[in-house]
Formats: structure tokens, sequence, C-alpha cells
């Protein structure tokens, strides 16, 4: 073989191998480009998927053998608001929960009658309170601090957040803390939608036994 | 006799001067001896105060409420008195009390009955002559808290392996630099040398032909192995990372700080992703849930105005809009992953797959959701069984003293993550 011919192989080899290298190197993800999908059918699913949507009609129609011609990533339920794949509950419908409990309906100015009617159907048992010990860390410690005087990082910036162990609120009952956690009062929202209402209760449980400390 | 009459206009102007402060003073709401101001009575106010009012009230700033310090001055005491017991009776039927609670945003302010009078007088006595300029601060000391703590994180090891790098390479330039002078001390003293033949001459002076050195086979063939490897160890991981999604870190429609929310203020995963502990998702947080605090917190670090990017969330509040994040972590729809099982069950910390989130100012996908990546923790990972009966005879009989692996309970099963 002569030089010559030695020489162009090299050439062409380098040049490929470059080619090659450049479009591998733009596999992996980095930023806003999520990278190169191997097999993409069986990353998107073909069932509606909470979370995730793609509206482009368009998207992966070049693999599309869907039978409404519509492109393979195509995920969006035409039905609903804004095309969500996850629905709001139909209106005017209970939720059933496993441990009966119904939607709290006491609206958020009848303070005075929650704070007298409501009762915790939970005992203050110990796994309770340890439960919302951990329950409070995680929704109330934010504002209210970690000892419940208001003073948590989040709630110095708001401002006005209660201190448990202030005169205003250390006589306050079960059913005046659930309904402030369910319903919001004054500078606090509501937190009904966050926490369900057993672990409300671990929470309200728990404060009760932070204002004795 | 000028003198002296002098001196007694200077003192008729310096009574007439004090009898003025004195009809100010007692002319004003309150009456300045009314309120204590030993130190007794104010330390017992400062307690109260933190207990009571320190929530919504600082002595020399707006928050909240008002700045308190010079109440009395503005107020009569009654009034004050009233307002503190039962702010909302007195908003009913006074005017000021009516404009005070509509100009602070309509917040109301809980009743203190339980403030007995005199415990009333030891709060004043607090709000009037208590840690004058202690406002400021403590804000001070909460900011050079806050700047220590950042500076503490930085890592100091990186650093300093960059110091020793930088210093070898000044020596080892400085050495270099040495050797060529050395050299050219030798040639210069070995040309000047009068018994030399030409054959040790040219080997003096011959000169490094690069040209030559560039076509030697050795040369060629150690570039040529070097350029092979290069590509190749590219080539494979470029291969390895198709279909993995690790380093995706996507703008979102709106500008979100983990670092600011989780890091520096400290709020639990769980606060927003609510769905972690009883489904399959973590759940992206709806509008609401930002809205507990951001109906309070308008822009970034305190600043007056409106974020535009905070902004965003009341739009999307306001037009009934869902705020269209994008997704980050895509599971192929093959593997089935539960976010329960492994959270509340599991009790593995959000970190071990998702990486330091509360450092991320924007989100990036850390781990790389292979399979391999699963298995390897389900291989390795022990099984909290403390406290669980059921596990407690099969712990005895099966293991070795030894926990269980999540591997020995099924977890490489190939139905328990595809079907």
């Amino acid at each position: 073989m002569n030089i010559g011919n030695m020489r162009s192989i090299t050439k062409y080899t380098l040049l490929l191998s470059t080619l090659g290298l450049a479009a591998l190197t733009s596999c992996s993800a980095d930023g806003d480009n999520p990278g190169v999908e191997y097999a993409p059918q069986m990353y998107h699913s073909i069932a509606y998927e909470p979370l995730s949507q793609t509206r482009d009609k368009e998207a992966g129609k070049w693999l599309s053998n869907r039978e409404d011609g519509l492109g393979e990533f195509y995920n969006s339920n035409d039905n609903n608001p804004h095309g969500m794949n996850m629905r709001e509950p139909a209106p005017n419908t209970v939720q059933r929960t496993a441990n009966g409990y119904l939607p709290y309906r006491i609206p958020m100015d009848s303070l005075e009658y929650a704070a007298r009617v409501v009762k915790s159907p939970i005992e203050p048992t110990e796994q309770v309170l340890a439960e919302g010990m951990k329950l409070y860390t995680s929704y109330c410690a934010p504002c209210h601090g970690d000892a419940g005087d208001g003073n948590g990082s989040v709630g110095q910036v708001i401002g006005g957040v209660a201190n448990f162990k202030g005169g205003a609120y250390i006589n306050i009952t079960e059913g005046h803390i659930f309904h402030v956690i369910t319903q919001g009062k004054g500078r606090m929202g509501a937190h009904g939608s966050q926490i369900t209402p057993e672990n409300r209760w671990k929470i309200v449980h728990y404060v009760k036994q932070l204002q004795t400390k | 006799m000028s003198i002296k009459r002098s001196l007694t206009k200077v003192h008729v102007i310096a009574g007439f001067f004090v009898a003025m402060l004195a009809l100010v003073a007692f002319s004003s709401p309150v009456q300045a001896q009314d309120i204590p101001s030993d130190e007794a009575s104010i330390a017992a106010g400062k307690s109260l105060f933190g207990a009571n009012c320190a929530q919504c009230h600082k002595l020399d700033q707006k928050y909240t409420g008002p700045a308190l310090r010079g109440v009395t001055g503005r107020r009569e005491l009654p009034w004050i008195k009233s307002f503190i017991k039962n702010s909302s009776k007195l908003i009913a039927t006074d005017a000021d009390a009516k404009a005070l609670f509509q100009e602070y945003g309509g917040t109301v302010m809980p009743p203190h009955e339980f403030l007995a009078d005199e415990e009333i007088m030891q709060l004043l006595a607090y709000i009037e002559n208590g840690d004058k300029g202690g406002d400021k601060a403590d804000a001070d000391g909460a900011a050079t808290d806050g700047g220590a703590a950042q500076s503490g994180d930085s890592s100091m090891p990186s650093e300093y392996l960059t110091v020793i790098l930088v210093v070898l390479v000044v020596v080892l330039l400085l050495i270099l630099i040495v050797l060529g002078l050395i050299i050219s001390v030798l040639t210069k003293f070995l040309n000047d040398k009068k018994d030399l033949d030409e054959d040790e001459k040219e080997y003096i002076n011959q000169k490094t032909d690069l040209k030559k050195v560039f076509k030697s086979e050795g040369f060629i063939l150690i570039v040529t192995a070097i350029v092979v490897a290069l590509i190749a160890k590219t080539a494979i991981d470029g291969l390895y990372s198709i279909g993995i999604q690790q380093g995706y870190a996507p703008a979102q429609p709106i500008a979100f700080s983990h670092q600011l929310h989780a890091g520096q203020y400290g709020i639990d995963c769980q606060y927003c992703h609510t769905g972690v502990e009883i489904g399959k998702s973590a759940n992206i947080p709806s509008a609401n849930i930002c809205m507990n605090c951001h109906q309070h917190i308008k822009n970034v670090g305190g600043a007056e105005g409106f974020s535009p990017e905070i902004k965003k969330i009341y739009d999307a509040v306001e037009n009934n809009e869902p705020i269209e994040w994008v997704r980050i972590h895509n599971l192929p729809d093959l593997a089935y992953f539960n976010h329960s099982q492994h959270v509340k069950v599991g009790g593995v910390e959000c970190q071990t797959c998702h990486g330091q989130i509360q450092e991320m100012e924007v989100v990036a996908q850390h781990s790389p959701l292979t399979m391999g990546w699963c298995i390897d923790c389900h291989r390795t990972t022990d099984v909290n069984t403390a406290g669980n009966a059921y596990y407690d005879n099969l712990v005895k009989l099966h293991g070795d003293g030894n926990a269980m692996k999540v591997a020995d309970i099924g977890g490489l099963e190939c139905a328990k993550c595809h079907y």
C-alpha cells in the first residue's frame, strides 16, 4: 500500500470520527436539552399521564402509528380545561376516605362556633404526638417556629405569626386550632388542601402539647 | 449693670422655655409620670412584649402593625388600653381606630383581655423606654449570622488544590527558565574555548530540528494512539448518555429557586410536594399553596414593589390557569415508580435521589434514573424493620444476624417495577 493512499484513509477516518463525535456529544442532557431518547416510544405514555403533558399534536409524528393520526408524543386531554390530564373532582360530590372523614364545612368566619363544637376524633397517643411533631415541623414550623413561639424563618418575613404560648392563644381549644389550620385566619392561609384531616388532628394534639412546655 | 440685666433676661427666657416644655408635656395625651420607667417594669414589659406583641409589632419599625415607640405621645391612655384589650370593639366605635385598622390592611389584632392594667403599664414602660436601637442591633446580628453561615459553606479543599496547582506550575516554569539559562551559559563557555575540533563544535551548536521530531515514527505513533483513545472514550461516553437525562435543567415558567425556599428558609419539601407520602407522585404545588406565603411576600429580599416572577402566581390565580412547569424527571413509561413507597415506607431522604435540591437555584436531574442505578440501591440498602413485628421473625429466620437488604424482600423482581 502506498503512503498517499494511507494518508487519505487516515484523513477520512479522522473526518468521520469528528463528525460522529459532534453528533454524540449532543446526545447527553444539559440545560434545556433533555438529550437523545433511546426508543422514544417506550418513554412517552400513550395513556394520560398525570404531571406530564404534551400539547403539541405534531410531536413525534415521524414515528407515529397512532390511529387518530396524531403525533406519537401527544399526551393531553382535550376534554379538560387547558387540556389537563388531571381532573378536578366533580362538583357537589363527597370524597370517601378510609376513616370516614367527611369534608369540613364550617365556613372560615365561624371560628368561635368551630372552637366550641369541633372535637377531635383521635386520641393523643404517643404515636399520634410523634407523628404530629413530624407534621408540625413540615407544615407549621417554617412560620410558627419549632417551639411554637411564632419566630420561624419564614414567619419573620411574613410577620403577624401567632405565638402559641402567648396569652391570646394559650387557652385556645382543639376545635379552634383545627379550624384555623383548615380555613386559615388573619394572615395565615388555608392549609386544608395540603394536609389530610387526620394529619391535621395529629398536629392539633402536638400543638396542645407544645403549649404546655 | 448691663451684665446683670442680660443675665436676668436669659433667666426669663429659660424660664419661658421650661414652662413651654412643661406645657407640652402636660398637654400630651399620656402624662409621662404615668408610665413606669424602673428597670423591673421594663424587664417585665419586655417579656410580655416578646410573648404577645413581637409577632406583629416592632418598637421603631413598621411591621405587620405600626411601630410602637411613642404611642403614648400619640394616643390617650384609655384608648391604648381598650385597643390592646379588644381592638375590634374599639374599631367599631372609634374613627381613629378604624382609620388605623384600614391603614394596616384590615388585619385584626387578637384581643388581649387577659392582660391586667398593671401589665399594660409594664408593656408601655418597655415600649417607651426599652431597647433603644435594639431592633437595628437584632437585624444586624441576624444579617451577620446569615453571612457567616454562607461563607462557612464554601469548600476549602478545592481552593487549596487550585493554589497548590498554581504554585507547582510556577515552580516548574522557573526550573525550565533556569535550565535554559544554564544551557546558554554552557554553550557560550564552550564556544569561547579554543581547543575544540569541528565535530565537537557542531555538537555544541546543534539546533533541535522540530520538523524531524514531528515526522519521526515514534511521535506519530504516540499522537495517533492518544487521539484514538480520546475519540473512543468520547464515543463510548456519548453512547452511554443516550436515553439518560442526568443533568437536564430546563428553564421553568417561573424562576423558582429551591435554594431560597428550601435552603435559606428551610421549608420542608413536603410543605409543597404534598403527595410524596400518600401517592405515586410527589406533586407540583398548586398556586394556592404558593399563596399561603406570597399573599404577603410580593418581592424578593424585602424589596419594594411587585416582582414579575411572583406576579405570575397572582396571574395564574386570577385567570384560574395552571402554571405549566416543565417536567424534569421523566421515568420511561415502561417502569413503575411510587414515591410513597420509598419516602413513607422506606424512609428514604428526598436528597438521596434528587441531590442537594436545597442548594439548587435551577433544579437539575441529579441521578441517572437507569435500571442499574435502581438495582444498585436495592442491593445495598438495609430494610428498616425496627418496630415492625411482622419482620422480627423473618429477620431471625433468614438473616445471619445481618439486616435484610431491599433485594431480599423482592427488590430485584422484574414485576415489581415492570408490568
